[in-house]
């Protein structure tokens, strides 16, 4: 940290006074309760004893661990693990790439603003809307009545039968995910839209002139220079996408075979608490290699002020 | 002390009319559906009479109650399959002061007898009925679900009716109790029929995609709107009263009724049980009263559901109380609902079956999974 | 030159403009159907897909109405004046196919009723002959058209919280106060707990507060990481990096018990220390790396000139941070009030929007209708927040992602 004005003087506490109603508040709402959490994850559905007396004779049984046992090898968690990092692989890419494409193709036009504010749109409401609002248009009316979901009146329109987009696996988790990039893909295309505008002229001009064309251009030059945006927008969308819970909540209830590691975690915490922590911690985990980037990240940036 | 509020309240108090008038006695009552409240007040000062919806005060407060047969209770007007239900270690501790049955098909009167088809009384004949239906191109059954957050009672509901009819209500109470294992051959049929009507668009709405997208009340609907889709809806007695809403046009025992699941041996439904915290005077003639004659008429006639003392069989008022309370007359057991009886894991996992069930999948491998759920929950 | 002249030669082939509108349109058409739909009543809602809200209702059964009736009621249903089927008190006889086929055995004059054609003898046939004949029927008996089906009522019911089958303003209107025991029929109702309104004020109440106070802890905290000297600044401030992307899945169980033990459950000082506490570690370190940019030489002149450190803070560094302070406090506004899991955990009494609009989903089946209007309703605000304060909120996102 490079920023100390030394020649002012300082009492000896006045950092602390100025510290410590956020230190206190973090300290008791983060720190204590993200301790406590690993700790109840070894106890049982009372929180009172070792989660090994929530074993059952003749059924397999890790001891203490045995919270973890059922959210690493119970079909509902595996299920939400396989979800969570189906999500992880076609999710996360899909939105960065929509969200590079807008921005590229906003630059061009005049009505930039307006078509940025449209894609930005779905940032400023809650998932919970986000959900009425698409269960809109994956309804189906499985009867003899008229669709009243946009989706499946175009299929209909179209010749084809209405499909039940929530209750068919695995089509719903598609459909599950399309909700999540119309909510994010704004925020991805504002970041990069920064980036992009700041790249420097000289440098593709310079592309240009050794004869590259636009394709070789944007992959060979642009690219890689707002990689280190692409990786910050991405590790955000990676941390988003782990803590994926409300989208899921509202619209499929984690039933059908859409169930994530988040939606699993609320569903049990009041009966099941000891399981419920150790998904919570399973969760922490799965992020603490981002926390590390970013720290390390943050820290090159400090060096370099 | 009891649950009820709003309307009902007035109902209970129309009951207690009679008695409060002839004896004179006052009661004080008290409303509540919290547990806790009731716990504290149960291990401080216990109310005389309480009335509450499960049984579970009973192994929760069994040194405070007292046995009804000597509160003064009149136990010839219950079947013995109630006072089964209300005894633990041998003492009588509850009664059922009132019941509401689930186990009821509702139809239209007209379309049926316009097509040509009877109610069917026994579970063959309602079989031969939904084949008949099908083979004429009409779709039997609607059924729905609701997809979002559901928790898929009315399958659940649909199931616990078909063991009810095809094994009886003991195997029912054997499954939430555990001695009876959620895979055996017993739920496997159930599972088989309910699989063969709720998957198949020739049997119901839409076949599996309309059995878990039709938001249930659209699936009461679509049995009686304009242009029909179904010809049966199983569902509650409160379809009846939704029914009007959405048609105000239709009339009861015309345009729409319900019959008995056909051959059910034991109802589904919910009871309110009366218990006693006192042996005096006053909490005796308050039992004696309700589980009497006169209170059994008063009861009926308040139409505040069903009162499961046999003399209240014939008093009722109300059409669809009349239907009912024979068809409860009739029924040798009686069981909760399963799916809001079994603990949270093991009601997770059987909702999950049916849904894999109705997608058409592997019926053994998918009870398979409830039955290890059920193993872990209660621990037998 | 501009760096993206550059690129045309990709794009040449994609028409930009088609791209880009069809794009926007994706993006838009979501909300508008959840709009339009806002606007309609139960029944269109329930039975016609929004975009056909200002197409005509297709009438199904003129053809079966002219084979079997046409000849001797006439096209119109007016030829017989002592049956006249244009007449609303005669058609209103028949809600169903089975009413009409249960008239037409009925003989006329001796005959039967149809003579040329007669119905199919497979009753199965008849009644869906008959259904189509009565939609007719009831068409030329009203005004073929019921308008547009446009209405405020879902809006109205959002608001209140109507969980009845009909409309809260139609029950007000028709039977007034005294038909429910749950609504005064007045601005009362606006307050009722299950409502809308009752939520949008439990959603003020939390995300105001909850917003300035973590402005205000964070600038102090941030002012000291900038200005300040103290033992363990550096390690402290990797951590607040670190702590930005706990789940607040973490700290659930532990904090509601807390406050189950100390009677702080339901509690809006509850809900407001705990998105503090979360919103903390981003808000410090935004305000950080703005207030630590500042020019070090406007602190070295104060100093000279006699100002101590809470005079810097206060006459410099928080007016000179006023705009990330905007940005910090768009952002925590909008998470807090679109937040549902906290709100529904720590505070499920006061239910506040997103725990509100759960709620209205009747567990019994459908209220799409009633959902619309929440749903809208509990944009309006973020709505209005977003796009006042948009070139904030972008700059605070561009602050906490890229800088860090």
């Amino acid at each position: 940290m490079a920023t100390m004005p030394a020649i002012m003087k300082q009492g000896k506490w006045t950092p602390w006074l100025y510290l410590l109603p956020a230190l206190l508040i973090m300290a008791v709402f983060i720190v204590f309760p993200t301790l406590n959490t690993i700790v109840l994850s070894f106890m049982d559905r009372t929180s009172t004893q070792s989660a090994a007396a929530d074993c059952v004779a003749g059924q397999p049984c890790w001891g203490a661990f045995e919270n973890y046992r059922y959210a690493l090898t119970d079909p509902e968690m595996t299920q939400a693990l396989s979800n969570n990092a189906l999500w992880l692989i076609l999710m996360v890419p899909a939105t960065v790439a929509a969200g590079l494409l807008f921005a590229l193709l906003a630059e061009r036009v005049r009505y930039e603003k307006l078509a940025k504010s449209i894609i930005f749109m779905p940032m400023a409401i809650s998932f919970i809307g986000a959900g009425v609002i698409w269960q809109f248009m994956y309804k189906i009316e499985t009867g003899e009545g008229p669709q009243t979901g946009l989706l499946n009146a175009i299929i209909v329109g179209l010749g084809g039968k209405p499909v039940a987009f929530m209750s068919t696996y695995p089509l719903n988790n598609f459909m599950l995910m399309i909700v999540g990039i119309w909510l994010w893909a704004g925020f991805c295309m504002t970041i990069l839209s920064a980036a992009l505008k700041g790249l420097p002229g000289e440098v593709i001009e310079a592309a240009q002139v050794d004869g590259a064309n636009g394709w070789q251009t944007f992959w060979k030059v642009m690219v890689p220079l707002i990689m280190p945006t692409i990786v910050v927008v991405t590790t955000t969308m990676i941390i988003n996408v782990l803590k994926i819970f409300d989208i899921v909540f509202v619209m499929t209830g984690g039933n059908y075979g859409t169930e994530v590691i988040a939606n699993r975690m609320f569903k049990l915490i009041v009966t099941d608490t000891g399981r419920s922590m150790a998904i919570a911690v399973i969760l922490i985990a799965l992020m603490i290699p981002i926390m590390i980037s970013n720290i390390r990240r943050f820290n090159k940036q400090e060096e370099e002020r | 002390m009891y649950q009820w509020s709003g309307a009902e309240e007035e109902k209970i108090n129309a009951i207690f009319k009679p008695f409060v008038d002839a004896c004179g006695v006052k009661i004080v009552a008290e409303s509540t559906r919290d547990a806790g409240v009731l716990d504290t007040r149960v291990k401080s000062t216990p109310p005389d009479i309480l009335f509450w919806p499960t049984t579970a005060p009973l192994t929760l407060y069994p040194d405070k109650l007292k046995d009804l047969s000597t509160v003064g209770a009149d136990t010839a007007n219950y079947a013995q399959y109630w006072l089964d239900l209300g005894t633990a270690s041998g003492k009588l501790y509850a009664l059922p002061a009132k019941v509401d049955i689930k186990s009821i098909i509702w139809y239209s009167p007209a379309r049926f007898s316009a097509l040509g088809y009877t109610v069917p009384t026994t579970f063959e004949e309602l079989n031969t009925l939904v084949e008949k239906m099908a083979a004429d191109g009409n779709v039997p059954w609607s059924m729905g679900f609701a997809s979002d957050a559901a928790t898929g009672w009315t399958g659940s509901d649909f199931i616990q009716d078909l063991m009810l009819t095809q094994q009886g209500p003991q195997y029912v109470l054997d499954l939430i109790s555990g001695n009876v294992a959620y895979n055996d051959a017993g739920v496997m049929t159930a599972y088989e029929t309910y699989q063969k009507w709720a998957a198949d668009p020739k049997y119901t709405v839409g076949g599996s995609d309309g059995t878990l997208n039709t938001p249930f009340l659209d699936a009461i609907y679509k049995v009686f709107q304009e242009n029909p889709e179904a010809m049966m809806v199983k569902q509650s007695g409160f379809a009846g009263g939704e029914i009007v809403k959405q048609f105000p046009n239709l009339k009861y025992g015309t345009d729409y009724d319900f019959f008995a699941f056909p051959g059910i041996k034991g109802m589904q439904g919910g009871a309110d049980y009366m218990m006693a915290f006192s042996d005096s005077a006053a909490a005796k003639a308050l039992v004696a009263y309700l589980t009497g004659a006169e209170g059994a008429k008063a009861w009926a006639q308040s139409g505040f559901d069903l009162s499961p003392n046999k003399l209240a069989l014939g008093q009722y008022t109300d059409p669809q109380l009349i239907k009912k309370s024979e068809a409860l007359d009739k029924a040798t057991g009686f069981t909760p609902d399963l799916g809001d009886t079994i603990p949270a894991p093991f009601g997770e996992a059987e909702w999950k079956a049916i849904i894999q069930v109705v997608q058409g999948g592997d019926i053994q491998a998918a009870l398979d999974s409830v039955a290890e759920a059920q193993t872990q929950a209660l621990g037998k | 030159m501009n760096p993206f002249r550059s690129l045309n030669r990709i794009f040449r082939a994609i028409p930009v403009n088609l791209a880009l509108i069809l794009m926007c349109a994706m993006w838009i058409i979501p909300t508008l159907g959840l709009f339009v739909s806002s606007f309609r009543d139960k029944e269109s809602v329930r039975t016609s897909g929004w975009w056909t809200v200002l197409s005509p209702r297709a009438v199904v059964g003129q053809t079966e109405y002219s084979t079997y009736c046409a000849s001797c009621h006439g096209p119109n249903g007016n030829a017989l004046p002592n049956v006249d089927l244009s007449d609303p008190a005669v058609v209103a006889q028949y809600t169903r196919d089975y009413q009409l086929l249960a008239m037409l055995n009925q003989p006329v004059n001796g005959e039967s009723h149809l003579k040329d054609p007669t119905l199919p003898s497979n009753p199965n046939e008849s009644l869906a002959i008959l259904g189509n004949v009565l939609n007719y029927m009831q068409s030329l008996s009203t005004s073929a058209n019921r308008g547009l089906g446009l209405t405020l009522s879902n809006y109205a019911d959002a608001l209140v919280g109507y969980k009845g089958t009909n409309t809260y303003l139609d029950d007000c209107a028709t039977s007034g106060a005294e038909a429910s025991i749950k609504f005064k029929c007045n601005a009362s109702d606006l307050l009722n707990p299950e409502g809308m309104g009752a939520a949008l004020i439990n959603s003020i109440l939390v995300t105001v507060p909850s917003t300035l106070l973590v402005i205000a802890i964070a600038a102090f905290a941030a002012y000291a990481f900038a200005w300040l000297d103290f033992r363990g600044r550096q390690w402290m401030f990797a951590l607040l990096v670190g702590l930005q992307i706990v789940p607040l899945q973490m700290t659930l169980v532990p904090i509601s018990r807390i406050y189950a033990q100390i009677g702080m459950q339901n509690t809006f000082i509850g809900i407001w220390l705990f998105h503090t506490g979360f919103g903390l570690p981003y808000a410090i370190y935004l305000l950080r790396n703005f207030i630590g940019s500042l020019p070090r030489e406007i602190f070295e002149s104060a100093y000279l000139d006699g100002a101590n450190h809470w005079r810097a803070f206060r006459n410099l560094a928080l007016p000179l941070a006023m705009p990330a302070i905007a940005s910090l406090g768009i952002f925590q506004f909008l998470w807090v009030w679109n937040d549902f899991l906290v709100a529904k955990i720590f505070l499920s009494a006061h239910p506040v929007l997103t725990v509100q609009i759960t709620n209205l989903i009747d567990p019994r089946g459908s209220n799409w209708h009633i959902l619309t209007g929440a749903a809208f309703l509990s944009f309006i605000i973020p709505m209005i927040v977003f796009f006042a304060f948009q070139k904030y909120f972008v700059r605070g996102m561009l602050a906490g992602s890229v800088k860090g």
